[in-house]
């Protein structure tokens, strides 16, 4: 199978409603202008599991996912219902190798109420789900975060954050955007 | 900014890296203590996290030796195992912040906020100190040529000693610079140096600003107030125009530097003074003490140490680096990136006589950087110059030429009268009534 750049593999990890897939699918292609595919599942990997934390590292499972046949696809965003940290922070909402092929987000903290996630996902977190997903795929593409706090590559730590972030690049962000794309 | 992720712990060092550079910083890594101090060695960086359980070299003595060897170098202490002991140690010892593994995303961002605006703001400081040198010492007089080299190895010497100086030459030759630049280099810079046109100002008024005046001393004395001379405490007094005082005046200064004491106005009581005396005049003053003008007393006295400032004309060799400073501070200042000017440009500068000295070329400078369209200056952007520099196509009388050239000056310098004086060496005063005895008008009015 031939490689298209512009393909973004959408790729659930674990179980994921399949509303949250499509939700995310349809905004890459809607914001980005790249071409979404849902891929079938993946377990997610055991040895990416702290016991410690009981949470996933998401630099390991970011390493299984170089295992699976994604050739078909230029970038790959993985999306995972549990928690996620790297080491030395206490979590992350997504993360993704600066300028590679893979990045992952979790929805585990972008629910109002976390325990609500499975139940009563509300649009609230479809859009923070969106936004994580896009500022990941943004860095696949080599973008570094943006001190403008209008931009979607803005940098956010705190839920607050993420909710006053637009779901648009500046104009600087954009424009690097679209010459990642064509280099 | 530069970081450097001290740990023993790979995945540590791998997790910090990865973060930091997706918000563009520079990262490098060292797995001990002694590995981070032989990267310092060699590289500058901005700020060092540093694990404080590392075999070998702990966190805490590397910290000690970073603050005692690169003290602007920020270190951020971080541990696994936090006891308000080590923190305390941390922070006494200069850490600029404590944090515990695993941090909060929030904790991170807060702590490299919090640092970049720390470096920016030392290196704003940094700066303003630099700018701050340049203005006070004499680098700030720029020239290459031979005369201006005498200069410069003339100031040092001058500044030791606390001999009165003269500095003679045409106006804008840079006397106050040199005057400032002795007083930098003496051991009164802690001290002010205050410059008084003397010129400027009437001989009353000029009396109260030295010696300052009691309450009621004269009509509109309302306060007490302290004179220059009192002010100057310990610094230097730059008297310049020093040729246009009176011979009361220079009986009265004669006196203060002979006594070192001063009484104010309408006072009676003696106070002490100690200031450094540095004048400078435009004039020829041993021609007006031939015609009773001056007193050759007082020009003795102030006549210690003399510095002649060459006139521009006589250093033309010194115009192209004038005129790249100047193009560097008018662009900076008008923000306008014009830093080049062509070969025909310098030519006619070079050829220009300047009679406003290294004042007019400032300006010349400034108002083609303002006017300026693009990043070079050409002839054409002093065309002005060119119109001052034409041969009139008929023969004028003496008083037509003065007009012409009069309007010309006032026409350059937009009728600002104040700068037309100074470049055509006169005071104000002289220029508003030559304005009115030729009849000149501004256009249009």
């Amino acid at each position: 199978m031939t490689r298209n750049k512009n393909a973004i593999g959408v790729l659930p990890v674990g179980f994921v409603p399949d509303l949250v897939l499509s939700i995310i699918a349809s905004n890459i292609e809607a914001y980005l202008k790249l071409t979404p595919e849902i891929v079938p599942p993946f377990d997610p990997p055991v040895m990416a599991y702290n016991n410690n934390r009981g949470q996933f590292d998401a630099g390991k499972m970011i390493q299984a996912f170089s295992e699976l046949d994604l050739q078909q696809y230029g970038k790959v965003i993985a999306v995972f219902m549990e928690d996620l940290f790297v080491p030395i922070v206490t979590h992350v909402y997504g993360e993704a190798q600066q300028g590679g092929k893979f990045a992952i987000i979790s929805l585990f903290r972008l629910a109002p109420n976390p325990s609500r996630v499975n139940s009563n996902p509300s649009s609230t977190l479809y859009e923070r789900a969106v936004k994580i997903a896009l500022h990941e795929i943004g860095h696949l593409y080599n973008l570094l975060h943006c001190e403008d706090t209008k931009c979607l590559m803005h940098f956010s730590d705190s839920l607050e954050d993420l909710d006053a972030t637009p779901i648009f690049f500046c104009r600087y962000c954009h424009r690097y955007f679209q010459t990642a794309l064509i280099h | 900014m530069h970081i450097m992720v001290v740990d023993d712990e790979l995945i540590i060092r791998e997790s910090f890296s990865l973060w930091f550079q997706k918000s563009g910083h520079f990262v490098e890594t060292a797995e001990s203590g002694f590995k981070a101090l032989e990267r310092l060695e060699k590289d500058a960086f901005d700020v060092l996290f540093v694990d404080i359980k590392m075999p070998g070299m702990d966190g805490i003595q590397l910290l000690e030796k970073v603050k005692e060897t690169y003290p602007n170098t920020f270190v951020v202490i971080i541990t696994a195992f936090g006891t308000i002991e080590t923190a305390v140690k941390a922070m006494k010892l200069g850490a600029s912040d404590y944090l515990l593994k695993p941090f909060k995303p929030q904790q991170l961002t807060l702590v490299m906020e919090k640092l970049v605006q720390q470096k920016r703001l030392s290196s704003e400081v940094d700066y303003l100190k630099s700018h701050l040198d340049r203005i006070t010492r004499f680098d700030n007089i720029i020239g290459q040529s031979q005369v201006m080299e005498k200069i410069f190895a003339l100031i040092p010497e001058i500044a030791e000693s606390d001999a009165s100086v003269l500095i003679t030459g045409e106006t804008g030759t840079g006397k106050e610079l040199v005057a400032k630049a002795i007083h930098a280099k003496s051991k009164r810079n802690p001290f002010p140096f205050i410059a008084i046109n003397c010129g400027a100002l009437s001989d009353t008024l000029l009396e109260s600003e030295l010696f300052g005046h009691q309450k009621g001393a004269f009509t509109g004395a309302v306060h007490a107030r302290k004179g220059f001379l009192e002010v100057v405490s310990g610094g230097t007094l730059f008297l310049d125009e020093i040729g246009e005082i009176s011979t009361k005046m220079q009986v009265d200064l004669l006196r203060v530097l002979d006594e070192k004491k001063i009484t104010r106005v309408g006072s009676s009581q003696v106070l002490d003074v100690d200031f450094r005396l540095i004048t400078a005049t435009r004039r020829n003053l041993s021609e007006r003490i031939q015609k009773e003008d001056f007193r050759e007393d007082f020009f003795y006295r102030i006549n210690v140490i003399t510095i002649q400032m060459p006139p521009l004309r006589k250093r033309k060799e010194d115009i192209p680096l004038l005129v790249a400073h100047f193009l560097e501070k008018y662009s900076q200042e008008t923000n306008k990136h014009v830093d080049h000017i062509d070969n025909d440009a310098l030519c006619l500068l070079k050829n220009y006589d300047w009679p406003g000295n290294i004042r007019e070329l400032q300006n010349a400078v400034e108002r083609a950087v303002v006017l300026a369209k693009d990043r070079t200056l050409g002839a054409d952007s002093f065309s002005f110059l060119q119109a001052a520099y034409a041969i009139p196509s008929k023969r004028l009388s003496l008083q037509e030429n003065e007009r012409e050239y009069l309007r010309l000056i006032l026409e350059e310098s937009e009728w600002n009268v104040t700068r037309a004086a100074s470049i055509l060496g006169i005071n104000r005063v002289t220029l508003h009534k030559k304005i009115k005895r030729l009849g000149l008008k501004r256009n249009g009015q």
